[in-house]
């Protein structure tokens, strides 16, 4: 099946790519979203599933793939709407389309991969139509924001790379067989240790450009920003994940070795780091967009913490991803209608958005408690349960400070969200005004819903899939 | 033999210290493919004949031929001056690759397991944290894409020295990854020249916080 | 005894095949190869005049020169023969020997007065300082490799056959001729054939020595060649008997000849500026000779 759909993905984008006919283009991009649903529906009721030697359906891959589709439907959906209005040619367009669906193809695969150099192989191709994305509208700053994505991710995978080849070493004898992550993860106990500490330096450090933690976090913020609002929403989410799933594949590994206190100190170190670093800019950044960005590594900051101090943590931490996922992915799809009404991503200029869509505003508002974790936000529930994982594993004098740095955060947050529903903006002219329908919050609606949904009274079949994923970790 | 090639590439990292020209670079590049062709060839004679064929076509056909070749067309087509232009003077550059190498010849000495490959050692690294400090000491933005495929160069050097194992796939997916990656910021250069009219990393900081 | 005779006999026409061949590289027919030597022997037939600024040093300098180089020869080995003098670190010796035929040089050019040859005489210093550190790493890892200290017992253990010893061979040579450019001061260092005093060196430094003096000098440039020539040579002569040694001795100096002509004809001259990084280079292949010479014997590990 995966063939199938790997090889349909890419005869899909061969024709959009030399299509002209509109109408032949909004088929084809719902015929790959109908494939992509037949896709994780075929992988979710076949668990456990090894095809091709190279890719597994473990709970994990099908927890992020399920993920992945549902993002992906208004993500899609949106394109329509937010490429149509804007003035660009054809071309343009098409590459547009043909990027997205090699993302989506290469998230899955790398997702569903259990090989790890194969994981490597589309993370890499991540990065390629992930650049194309951010290069969308050919000016100035998206040459810069695409360049440096680019080059930061190539060399970020150049290190994650090196940190296979040293894994290999850190295993004595190697053979293709040994670098599946199962079998690592047998062997993992007499792993030599000195290999292993660096094989998971390198590894660490090169997914942390897609994690977006502290050391290679730059290169994702300056992407979000400039892509096309859909992209940047999948950028947010999705893409982060594939991160998190390099990182937590390994982390799996490294636990059954005697290294799995100094990884811990590791991650958490970044982490922290990360969760500092986008305090500081949060409270001082006007665009919104980059807030947001900065928020998305706050949080992933959160998510590697739970996944560093164990115990409930790692339910927490893979619940805490997978809601950051749909709520970020929503706000992004929001930030895309009020770009287009004030035409601005400066909150100085944004304002009042209750006068202008009260659907949208609403939601905002919503978003805004959801994704600063209040109560009834799922995200309450799992950030709850890291405080708690932090606390048991005796990391008082981590949680404080991070308890203190969230605060900010929300100080942060809260002031630019109220102010764009409430205060009147800065010589905004009403005039030109676009009206924007409400059934496109829909979506938003949606997904913010499963964010409280899945946080409050998560289904049977979620709560298993989550307690199977970590079953390895110790 | 292998020795005397890794020595060669070596001293390729030293003439890359303190070449002028752009064109000096790509020369060295291609000269370092044909290093690897030859490092590869002795490297891997015993393997089987398809992993061979594959490797030594990546090397001879990619490195020392395609790539050197993309990249002079970027260059002549953007119109890019031949200076590089380092933000250092190249004496100092000099002497930073040649403690680079000190650095690491030193380190390889501590570790004890790499007995066999201590050479391919010292000389992958060194090419690595050569070519990152080439790269944060070059304006150009063609000089990164040029640092890139230098470190790519030593990553294969790594690469030899620990897994003759890694399995087809893996090398294709490598292969086929750096090709990519190459062209793409090939052709991205020629976009940026289009749009700002001159290639310089100057021009790229406008986005910070 | 025999290598004396064949470096200076080798002297004789060596910088005639270089020049030769650059005239052959640049289409012209170009001078005999006995032509220079004819030149040199017309300066000894002329007598030499001093300006009245200078003292005795400028008069007794070019001799000392002369001297250091005939010195500098005696030590040098031919395959296993011993040089007239051999003695442990000789290598030390030899590099200081011709250092002090420099140093004369250069301080009988300070002598003159003149700010031009004050000029050239601070380059050649920098530029010889620049590249003894090469020689003394490419000298010591030899003696390291070989373990034993004067230039015929190197020399004699070094050729053991193994192509590891080609390669540092290849790489020494490598080093060596560029030394050998540096010391003469000729081309990718400085032009000999320049016309502007300001971008001159060595040519600049003997402005004011005339007749004998200036012959001696120039003879001593292109014993200096042979001499390199000979080291190079010695680096892959090792045990082979005479009737093999002498035709190679004589080969490979024909062909550095020929290397030093075309080196001249198809290289361009460095900036001033670059001079010194260039023969940095030097140092630090060197230091890759030594590292290489660490790891075949084994040591470090």
């Amino acid at each position: 099946m995966i063939l199938i759909y790997i090889a349909a993905s890419l005869l899909i984008s061969g024709i959009l790519f030399f299509n002209k006919v509109t109408i032949v283009r909004k088929i084809l991009v719902l015929l790959f979203l109908l494939m992509q649903i037949i896709f994780t529906a075929y992988e979710f009721t076949h668990k456990g599933l090894t095809e091709f030697n190279f890719f597994k359906a473990d709970a994990l891959a099908i927890l992020m793939l399920i993920t992945l589709t549902i993002i992906s439907i208004p993500a899609l959906l949106h394109s329509y709407d937010y490429i149509y209005k804007e003035q660009d040619n054809r071309r343009a367009r098409s590459i547009y389309y043909v990027a997205m669906i090699m993302l989506i193809m290469a998230l899955s695969a790398a997702y569903l991969s259990s090989h790890i150099a194969v994981t490597w192989i589309f993370v890499e191709l991540t990065t390629l139509s992930a650049s194309a994305l951010i290069f969308h509208r050919r000016n100035a700053g998206s040459i810069e924001a695409t360049w440096k994505y680019i080059f930061v991710c190539s060399i970020s995978l150049v290190f994650v790379f090196i940190g296979i080849l040293f894994l290999s070493l850190a295993l004595g004898d190697t053979n293709q067989e040994t670098l599946h992550y199962e079998t690592l993860i047998e062997l993992a106990p007499n792993l030599n240790q000195f290999w292993l500490r660096l094989s998971f330096i390198f590894i660490f450090t090169g997914f942390t450009a897609k994690l977006g933690l502290v050391p290679m976090y730059t290169a994702g913020i300056d992407a979000k920003d400039k892509a096309p609002t859909p992209a940047a929403a999948l950028f947010s989410s999705v893409l982060m994940n594939v991160g998190f799933v390099g990182v937590f594949r390994f982390y799996e590994i490294i636990s059954h070795n005697p290294l799995h206190q100094w990884a811990n100190h590791v991650i958490m170190i970044s982490a922290f780091l990360s969760i500092f670093i986008a305090t500081v800019y949060m409270l001082k950044v006007k665009n919104i967009k980059r807030m947001l960005a900065y928020s998305s590594i706050e949080h992933m900051g959160v998510i590697m913490l739970g996944l560093a101090a164990g115990g409930i943590g790692y339910y927490a931490a893979i619940l805490h991803i997978i809601l950051h996922s749909f709520a970020k992915s929503a706000l992004f799809f929001q930030i895309g209608h009020i770009y287009k009404t004030y035409k601005t991503k400066n909150t100085y200029y944004i304002g009042n958005y209750f006068k202008y869509n009260i659907s949208g505003a609403i939601f905002m508002l919503i978003a805004f408690i959801c994704v600063t974790g209040m109560p009834p936000s799922g995200l309450f529930i799992s950030e709850f349960y890291i405080f708690k994982a932090l606390f048991q594993a005796n990391y008082l004098y981590l949680l404080i400070p991070l308890l203190i740095l969230l605060t900010f955060i929300f100080w942060a947050l809260g002031r630019n969200f109220l102010k764009i529903l409430f205060t009147p903006p800065v010589d905004f002219d009403e005039s030109c005004i676009e009206k924007v329908n409400s059934y496109e919050t829909l979506s938003q609606y949606i997904l913010m819903g499963l964010v409280i949904y899945l946080g409050l009274n998560p289904p049977v079949f979620f709560n298993d899939l989550i307690q199977e994923a970590i079953k390895n970790l110790i | 033999m292998i020795n005397i090639l890794l020595i060669v590439f070596t001293m390729s990292l030293l003439f890359f210290a303190i070449g002028n020209r752009l064109m000096t670079y790509v020369k060295i590049l291609a000269l370092q493919g044909v290093l690897l062709f030859g490092i590869a060839f002795y490297g891997l004679i015993e393997s089987n004949l398809a992993t061979l064929i594959i490797i030594l076509l990546e090397t001879i056909i990619v490195k020392a031929i395609a790539i050197p070749l993309f990249l002079r067309y970027v260059i002549i087509k953007n119109n890019i001056t031949r200076e590089a232009e380092p933000y250092l003077p190249n004496f100092v550059s000099l002497i930073i690759v040649t403690l680079i190498i000190a650095a690491t010849f030193m380190v390889s000495n501590v570790i004890h397991d790499i007995h066999n490959h201590k050479i391919y050692f010292v000389v992958a690294l060194s090419a690595l944290f050569s070519g990152l400090y080439f790269m944060s000491t070059r304006k150009k933005i063609i000089t990164h894409v040029i640092c890139y495929v230098l470190i790519e160069n030593g990553v294969f050097i790594l690469s030899l020295a620990v897994g003759k194992e890694m399995p087809m796939l893996v090398n294709l997916g490598v292969l086929f990854d750096v090709f990519v990656s190459v062209f793409l910021l090939g052709i991205f250069i020629n976009k940026v020249g289009d749009v700002l009219q001159d290639t310089d990393v100057s021009q790229l900081s406008n986005l910070k916080d | 005894m025999l290598s004396f005779v064949l470096i200076i006999l080798v002297s004789f026409v060596f910088t005639g095949i270089v020049i030769r061949t650059k005239s052959l590289a640049s289409g012209r027919k170009g001078p005999g190869v006995f032509q220079p030597m004819k030149d040199i022997l017309r300066l000894f037939k002329k007598g030499a005049v001093y300006s009245e600024t200078t003292s005795i040093i400028f008069q007794i300098a070019p001799s000392i020169y002369f001297a250091s180089i005939i010195m500098a020869i005696l030590v040098l080995p031919f395959g296993h023969y011993k040089g007239i003098i051999s003695f442990s670190y000789d290598f030390v010796f030899f590099a200081y020997v011709l250092a002090m035929g420099k140093f004369f040089n250069i301080i009988s050019a300070l002598d003159t007065g003149s700010s031009f040859e004050g000029m050239g005489a601070s380059r050649e210093a920098l530029f010889s300082m620049l590249a003894e550190p090469a020689f003394f790493i490419l000298m010591g890892s030899l003696a390291l490799l070989t373990g034993h200290t004067s230039f015929q017992e190197i020399f004699m253990t070094f050729h053991f056959g193994s192509y590891t010893s080609y390669a540092i061979g290849t790489l020494a040579t490598f080093v060596l001729i560029i030394i050998c450019m540096i010391e003469n001061s000729r081309m990718p260092i400085d032009d000999p054939k320049t016309h502007l005093e300001l971008t001159m060196m060595h040519e600049v430094m003997i402005l004011d020595n005339s007749g004998f003096d200036l012959g001696l000098i120039l003879h001593g440039t292109n014993m200096k060649f042979a001499l390199y020539g000979a080291l190079i040579a010695n680096l892959f002569m090792g045990n082979l008997p005479l009737y093999y040694s002498i035709p190679l001795f004589i080969f490979i100096q024909s062909l550095f000849a020929v290397v030093v002509g075309l080196l001249e004809s198809f290289s361009a001259r460095f900036r001033m500026s670059h001079n010194a990084q260039f023969i940095l280079v030097l140092s630090s292949v060197s230091l890759l000779v030594f590292f290489s010479v660490l790891m075949v014997m084994g040591k470090f590990n």
